[in-house]
């Protein structure tokens, strides 16, 4: 059996993807970037192939994106990140009866992403320089509030009717102004709400930049948080495709596109 | 004027910074020249020319009065017929734009503050030395409003009144007025009489350097162009500066390689290397950071359609009859009615003129870059997108400045640009 990787190599997380001869997901591994991006990234392949029971050889095209694809010379080549999500929305939407609109929240940018019928890239959109709307705002928001990550989603159902007005775009003054409305007594439950809602209308103003269009797909690793998920369906105003594994769409998208060009060469040699 | 400007803003000398932009300068060179394989032989020239001037503050000799231009809309033939020389002032520079800051509002345009930054400096580049008089035409409201401020810090400057719509009779009689004035005041200047004869020399002049840059321009229409657009945008940049007969006769040295490049079959870049048309805020030495990312990232910028390159050299003047007075009118005519600036209140030449570069250059895509603050640029974007989009031919609209802290983000952004175009391409084919 053949077999074809993809590794996103980002800001936040280091994401593997493995797909087999038929396109169906072998497996996925996420572990977080740290600042040997290098030496984790060849661990986090290592450690997704060993759990698969499978050899390096066995992979037969690997394809890098994301952040640091250009540092991990080990792959065959390497995609931009809005290419390789755009394939990998594209392939795993179409269990949900195909999507055209692409939202991705990573750990430094957000990004929308129009594709046509055939999951080319027609038009997109990212955050300009800086980090407001970005899975670093929750970050920096969840360690303001004593909470780890994966909490922030529970708490967003807990508050009353309104969330909070969070006004600040900027994740530095957002800070001071959370720090100030718990100063205020306010719960952290309506805090929550205020900062998901705040994420929410940004992204959704990108969205809309590129033109939102049938099923909108949402992944990304904010994408698991379920109190995000539901305030960018109320900002949008309607439901959001979302993936059993939305942190990896990214990988499995290099993967399926390490699967397509290692079948466009054999294609290739066999005439 | 004296009295609140000097007040207001800080007119003494910025201490010398020299190195800062020609640190920047040194590093953008490099880019340039390491970076790429086969540089043509005859680019060296110009590599050298920028070398020396903005890295290592080496003056460029000049013939008599030295006007400085702040804008294209300036007519140089005028200046050369009075026995002066034009210098174009616009700057690229990161440092001198952080230093301009202290004029503008925050949000302003890039190439306004670096201008006004450099001329505060103790460094007018790129010929080291004040200029005599500085030709400001009123067109964008940045550019209007610096006049005040090179004043405070001691230029002669000249307000040259532009319109602001193309398309009338009274505009385009309103500007040759204007343009009259100018060469009345340029008369003052220099002493000199302005001749039938020393117009013409000087159209002549211009017209050579156009007519070789016309030709460097018909290399790039060739699939794959032999020439790259970084190399390109740095042999207009030197047309800012550099002696206009000298600068001619390299052009045409340069063209003679290509031509025989084209003859023996070589490509500067891959067959399929996606063609990009640049349009919009113009690229400036050292601000080259777009059009480079865009050929490091595998494309190949063709043609494009911004004031620091196409639009500064590509329209000759008409003239009908070679007297004095209609050769000035039909020189401000060259001036106003082929310009596609968006300064004024209509751009139907504009969006028809890019619509023909994509056509005539087979470009696969455009890239649209506006510098955060240039409005007029960020305000045609919409009606430039829906051309485009009915025409069904891809745009990138991309915002930026002369910092390179977005350089992370721009390259993820064009790399994606372009391998959309690549994926296009081949579901055509």
């Amino acid at each position: 059996m053949k077999y074809f990787a993809g590794i996103d190599v980002g800001s936040t997380a280091i994401k593997v993807a493995v797909v087999n001869e038929a396109g169906e997901i072998s497996g996925v591994h996420v572990t977080p970037s740290g600042s040997l991006f290098h030496k984790n990234s060849t661990e986090a392949l290592s450690t997704l192939l060993s759990k698969l029971n499978l050899k390096r050889e066995d992979v037969r095209y690997l394809i890098a994106t994301g952040y640091g694809r250009k540092l991990f010379k080990e792959a065959d080549d390497s995609i931009s990140e809005i290419t390789a999500n755009a394939i990998g929305a594209f392939e795993a939407g179409k269990a949900f009866g195909g999507v055209r609109t692409i939202i991705n929240i990573g750990g430094q940018d957000s990004k929308a992403i129009q594709i046509d019928n055939t999951g080319n890239v027609v038009n997109f959109a990212m955050n300009d320089k800086c980090a407001a709307g970005t899975g670093r705002f929750l970050d920096v928001a969840a360690r303001n509030l004593d909470l780890d990550l994966e909490e922030l989603g529970d708490y967003h159902f807990q508050g009353g009717e309104a969330p909070l007005n969070i006004n600040s775009t900027c994740t530095v003054f957002a800070e001071s102004e959370i720090i100030g409305l718990l100063a205020k007594g306010h719960g952290k439950p309506e805090i929550i709400a205020g900062i998901h809602y705040s994420i929410a209308s940004r992204t959704v103003r990108l969205a809309k930049r590129v033109g939102i269009e049938d099923r909108v797909y949402f992944d990304g690793g904010p994408a698991l948080n379920k109190g995000l998920v539901a305030a960018i369906q109320d900002e949008l105003g309607r439901e959001l495709v979302i993936p059993d594994h939305p942190q990896t769409t990214t990988a499995f998208g290099a993967a399926m596109l390490a699967r397509s060009e290692f079948m466009a060469e054999q294609s290739l040699e066999n005439n | 004027m004296e009295y609140e400007t000097s007040r207001v803003i800080p007119t003494q000398s910025v201490p010398y910074s020299r190195s800062r932009q020609a640190g920047e300068s040194q590093d953008m060179l490099d880019h340039i020249v390491d970076d790429f394989q086969d540089n043509p032989e005859s680019m060296k020239y110009f590599y050298d020319l920028f070398r020396q001037v903005y890295c290592h503050g080496e003056e460029v000799k000049h013939d008599g009065m030295l006007v400085g231009t702040t804008c294209i809309q300036a007519p140089e033939e005028l200046i050369y017929a009075f026995g002066a020389t034009p210098m174009r002032l616009c700057n690229g520079s990161y440092h001198y734009d952080q230093k301009g800051a202290d004029f503008m509002p925050a949000k302003s345009c890039s190439l306004v503050k670096a201008t006004l930054g450099m001329l505060n400096s103790d460094n007018v580049i790129p010929k080291v030395g004040k200029p005599d008089l500085i030709v400001n035409p009123t067109t964008c409201d940045q550019k209007k409003k610096s006049s005040v401020m090179m004043e405070g810090m001691g230029y002669s400057v000249y307000d040259l009144e532009f319109p602001n719509v193309k398309e009338s009779e009274a505009s385009r009689v309103y500007w040759q007025r204007s343009v009259r004035q100018f060469a009345a005041r340029l008369r003052e200047l220099t002493g000199n009489k302005l001749t039938r004869k020393n117009l013409q020399a000087a159209m002549a002049k211009t017209g050579r350097a156009q007519a070789a840059f016309r030709k460097l321009h018909s290399f790039r229409i060739k699939s794959p162009s032999l020439i790259l657009g970084k190399d390109a945008f740095l042999v207009t940049n030197a047309y800012f500066f550099d002696d206009i007969d000298r600068w001619t006769k390299a052009v045409e040295k340069l063209n003679e390689e290509l031509a025989q490049r084209d003859r023996s079959g070589f490509k500067a870049v891959q067959s399929k290397a996606p063609r990009v048309l640049f349009t919009g805020s113009p690229p400036i030495f050292p601000n080259l950071k777009l059009p480079l990312l865009i050929e490091e990232a595998g494309g190949v910028v063709v043609a494009d359609e911004t004031c620091s390159a196409n639009r500064m050299l590509y329209d000759m003047t008409a003239v009908d009859e070679w007297m004095v007075n209609d050769m000035v009118d039909s020189l401000a005519d060259k001036y106003l009615k082929p310009c596609t600036c968006p300064v004024f209140t209509r751009n139907d030449d504009r969006r028809r003129r890019l619509l023909d570069l994509v056509s005539s250059f087979n470009a696969d895509g455009v890239v649209y870059q506006s510098f955060a603050g240039c409005q007029v640029y960020e305000m045609e974007y919409r009606s430039v997108a829906e051309e485009f989009n009915k025409a069904g031919i891809p745009m990138l609209f991309v915002e930026t400045d002369y910092s390179v802290d977005d350089k992370g983000q721009l390259s993820t952004r064009i790399e994606a640009f372009l391998e959309s175009l690549k994926n296009r391409k081949k579901q055509r084919a």
